[in-house]
């Protein structure tokens, strides 16, 4: 395996990981799968479009506008679409819908304004690569690297050192019991929210620059999907290692066999790890309690 | 051989030890009380007995055919029935219907009977709507059949678990702190439902409650746990009358 | 055609999925983001079978069905085990396979052409007859013991393990005869337009027969095929409503979600039995009205 091909696969795979990470965020808290959140990345990273990329600001102006934006949609869904829903205790199944509700929302109000069309965010860089010993990486690769590990080690940290991360663990852990201990479970889930969009904003402007925007780049969140089942739904360092891992294997397939099949490809590898390995990489277990 | 052999099963989560070397044999007519404070690993006893969780070593044999590693259906089916801690009716079914659920794994019609309806299913439909009434007779239910389980008090929604159970036919009856949050004469209709179904029936009861008085005088036989090891086993006069469990559990209630 | 014939077979090929959604979602209470691609499924085998080999369109549609099915079974095979949760994961990705798949293949499929020239066989009375059928069926599943079962599953899944339900195979059912369904109405789709295209199975799609599902009522078939008819009658009609319809449909949809969770029928059923009640009900009222 070339060097080079290591590297696509890594910033990949990091891109992968904060979509997995602010995916696996909300299934810890309320034990469902966001769906709306393909759609958030879309519609955050057409935000900072329209109201910083294409006035010709730079890259930091743009990721900051798509991040803010991801984390306002967030909150915004939580309101409407779960609130009340939880409020009522009803059950899960209206969490799920009410996620692919929104999601089909935002794509709707995306496509309103976009339509149909492509559009490309501006180059960000007067030359595009640096030489590397023999390899060319694009500046754009290494950004989000950079980026995405400043972001995951961020989350890291608050998770693990603050107070407001204990409380998040807690609440994922039983709302319940953190909720008779006096932790407003509102306000975590709340936090989680706007963490998770700001995850999603990040992602969607890095998979506008990698791609091309359109309405229905919301799909691409499947590959975060895949990456959290591969390392173990609702783990956080799993979704992490299986972001990196997805992101590998499909630099591999990219470069062997076009990026239709690679599509496939990883599709069937998560079908064959759900076979083999239903608990993830990180062996998380997520079972009913008797 | 007894009915129900449990030989020496333990069970480990993350380090913790819900059960310790949990040994118990049964006889069919015979009712065992399990008691001991919370957290004392009796549900994870009931649990693993009934497949929700695998125990970690020893073995559940019932009529003399191991049971320890087979999935929760196939153990409900070779004839372990049981009721849960806090109640788990299927809601947006009937209560008859509910009934019903125990006995589809064992109507015997294909799926293309699912879908157009065969001589067959007719048959096996009114074969099954005669033994739900009769076990929500048992447990005077009956005249509620069309009823939402969610409209029913919490006693009765008790005993339209129990006819569930019943349901399943089983050798072995599980029942899992089954006067949790009823009223004192709904405790006393329960108390005499479980001697008459153990009397009429002949299976082997097992029954965790923290009630004392319910447990003494229906039990044959008492298991006394405490942090997932049994500390005492004998007739209710056997274990009041034990030292370790007056220290470990009713000395530390009084 | 007649506006009124062309959204009626619109809708009652819509019914036929919506049905199969609502043995998954409204019985089974799991998720499927990947029904469209079980629709592309039914359309491309069934005319690629009848444009290629010329056989009998009722034949190709049996074959397409089957062929969908074992491609469901794969699919479900490994995630019927799991956790709901996993069902609308894979079928999310699968989705998005099928619809790689479809342009990878585009010798056969016509790619992004999509596939043109399917005779135009099934006009509205097919489609019809086809809906009510399936309507039928899927009612006489709802009261036979895999109705009951799928219920129970929605309801508690350990519970159903410990009435002796084999869950694994009962949601297998589920998922199998709602693939199957959901490949008719991509059949039927198919040999009514006389064309497929490849970017018609998103999982857009799929996400609105669920909101229809939701929107009459999750626990109800009659609901059901009223949400699946009334969200395809409605945007047919308004013709300005049609560039707003996912928005709308959304905010409706959240709207009931959050203010009447059960959906517009909620759990009611149009039967003889509950028709008589509602009947009564209404005589009732009307003599009151005419005692006043």
């Amino acid at each position: 395996m070339s060097f080079q091909i290591l590297i696509n696969g890594i910033s990949t795979g990091t891109v992968y990981a904060l979509i997995a990470i602010g995916f696996a965020l909300v299934f810890n808290i309320l034990k469902f799968s966001n769906f709306s959140y393909g759609a958030t990345m879309t519609a955050s990273a057409f935000i900072a479009y329209f109201l910083v990329a294409s006035k010709g600001w730079g890259l930091v102006p743009t990721l900051i506008c798509s991040a803010l934006a991801g984390a306002l949609i967030s909150l915004i869904g939580e309101f409407v679409g779960f609130r009340r829903i939880l409020k009522n205790h009803s059950p899960s199944t209206y969490f799920f819908v009410s996620s692919i509700t929104l999601g089909s929302l935002y794509e709707g109000l995306v496509t309103l304004k976009a339509g149909t069309n492509f559009y490309v965010y501006p180059n960000f860089f007067e030359t595009p690569t640096i030489q590397l010993f023999q390899t060319v990486i694009s500046k754009e690769n290494i950004i989000m690297l950079v980026i995405s590990v400043a972001a995951l080690l961020a989350l890291a940290f608050v998770i693990q050192k603050t107070s407001i991360g204990r409380a998040i663990r807690a609440v994922s852990f039983d709302r319940d019991t953190a909720q008779l201990m006096g932790i407003n479970a509102t306000l975590i889930i709340q936090a989680v929210f706007i963490i998770s969009g700001i995850f999603g904003g990040l992602a969607g402007c890095f998979l506008g620059i990698k791609y091309t925007l359109t309405a229905t780049m919301g799909s691409l969140v499947v590959k975060g999907f895949i990456a959290s089942v591969i390392g173990g739904l609702g783990s956080l360092t799993g979704a992490v290692i299986g972001a990196m891992l997805l992101g590998i294997m499909e630099a591999i397939f990219l470069s062997t066999m076009g990026s239709g099949w690679a599509t496939i490809a990883s599709f069937a590898v998560m079908l064959v790890f759900l076979l083999i390995r239903p608990q993830g990489i990180a062996g998380s277990n997520v079972q009913e309690k008797a | 051989m007894a009915l129900l052999e449990i030989r020496h099963i333990s069970k480990n989560f993350g380090g913790i030890k819900a059960i310790a070397d949990f040994s118990l044999e049964a006889e069919a007519g015979q009712i065992h009380g399990i008691i001991g404070p919370n957290g004392a690993g009796k549900t994870t006893i009931f649990n693993t007995i009934s497949g929700v969780y695998q125990a970690d070593s020893g073995s559940v044999v019932l009529s003399g055919e191991d049971i320890t590693r087979l999935p929760q259906y196939k153990i409900t089916r070779l004839g372990i029935g049981r009721t849960f801690q806090n109640i788990r009716i299927f809601r947006g079914l009937t209560i008859e219907e509910n009934v019903l659920c125990a006995f589809d794994p064992q109507s015997k019609y294909s799926v293309f009977g699912g879908l157009i309806p065969t001589p067959k299913r007719f048959k096996e439909e009114k074969r099954g709507r005669e033994l739900a009434r009769k076990y929500l007779e048992v447990v005077g239910m009956a005249d509620k059949k069309d009823e939402r389980p969610e409209n029913l008090s919490y006693g009765n929604q008790r005993k339209v678990e129990i006819a569930r159970a019943l349901m399943c036919e089983p050798k072995v009856l599980l029942l899992d702190e089954p006067a949790a949050g009823l009223t004192p004469t709904e405790v006393m209709e329960l108390t005499d439902l479980i001697k008459r179904i153990s009397v009429e029936f002949g299976f082997a009861i097992l029954l965790i409650e923290h009630r004392l008085d319910l447990v003494m005088s229906i039990s044959d036989l008492i298991h006394v746990q405490n942090f997932g090891e049994t500390i005492a086993v004998g007739t209710a006069d056997e274990v009041q009358h034990n030292q370790a469990v007056i220290e470990a559990y009713l000395g530390a209630e009084q | 055609m007649n506006l009124f014939l062309y959204v009626l077979t619109q809708v009652c090929i819509t019914l036929v999925s919506v049905c199969g959604i609502y043995i998954l979602t409204g019985l089974t209470g799991m998720f499927s983001l990947g029904s469209a691609a079980f629709m592309a499924i039914g359309a491309y085998v069934s005319g690629l079978l009848v444009l290629n080999t010329g056989m009998n369109m009722y034949l190709a549609f049996l074959l397409a069905i089957a062929f969908a099915v074992c491609v469901g079974y794969v699919i479900g095979f490994p995630v019927v085990r799991l956790r709901r949760d996993y069902i609308s994961l894979v079928t999310l990705g699968f989705g998005e396979s099928i619809a790689q798949l479809i342009l990878l293949l585009s010798q056969y499929t016509g790619g992004a052409f999509g596939l043109i020239g399917i005779p135009r066989r099934v006009n509205v009375w097919i489609a019809l007859i086809i809906a009510i059928l399936v309507i039928i069926l899927t009612a006489l599943f709802k009261c036979s013991k895999y109705g009951r079962q799928c219920i129970a599953i929605k309801s508690d899944e350990l519970a159903a393990k410990a009435m002796g339900i084999n869950t694994s195979r009962v949601k297998m059912i589920a998922f199998l005869l709602s693939c199957a369904m959901t490949a008719l109405a991509g059949c039927l789709s198919a040999f009514n337009i006389g064309y497929v295209g490849p970017t018609d199975f998103g999982w857009k799609k799929s996400a609105d027969w669920v909101i229809m599902v939701f929107f009459g009522g999750v626990n109800s078939l009659t609901g059901s095929i009223f949400g699946g008819a009334f969200l395809t009658f409605l945007p047919q009609y308004m013709q300005a409503l049609n560039k707003y319809r996912a928005v709308v449909y959304a905010v409706l949809v959240l709207f009931i979600l959050n203010f009447k969770p059960k959906g517009v029928f909620g759990e009611w059923e149009l039967t003889p039995k509950n028709m008589r009640r509602a009947l009564m009900r209404f005589n009732r009222k009307q003599r009151k009205v005419k005692e006043r």
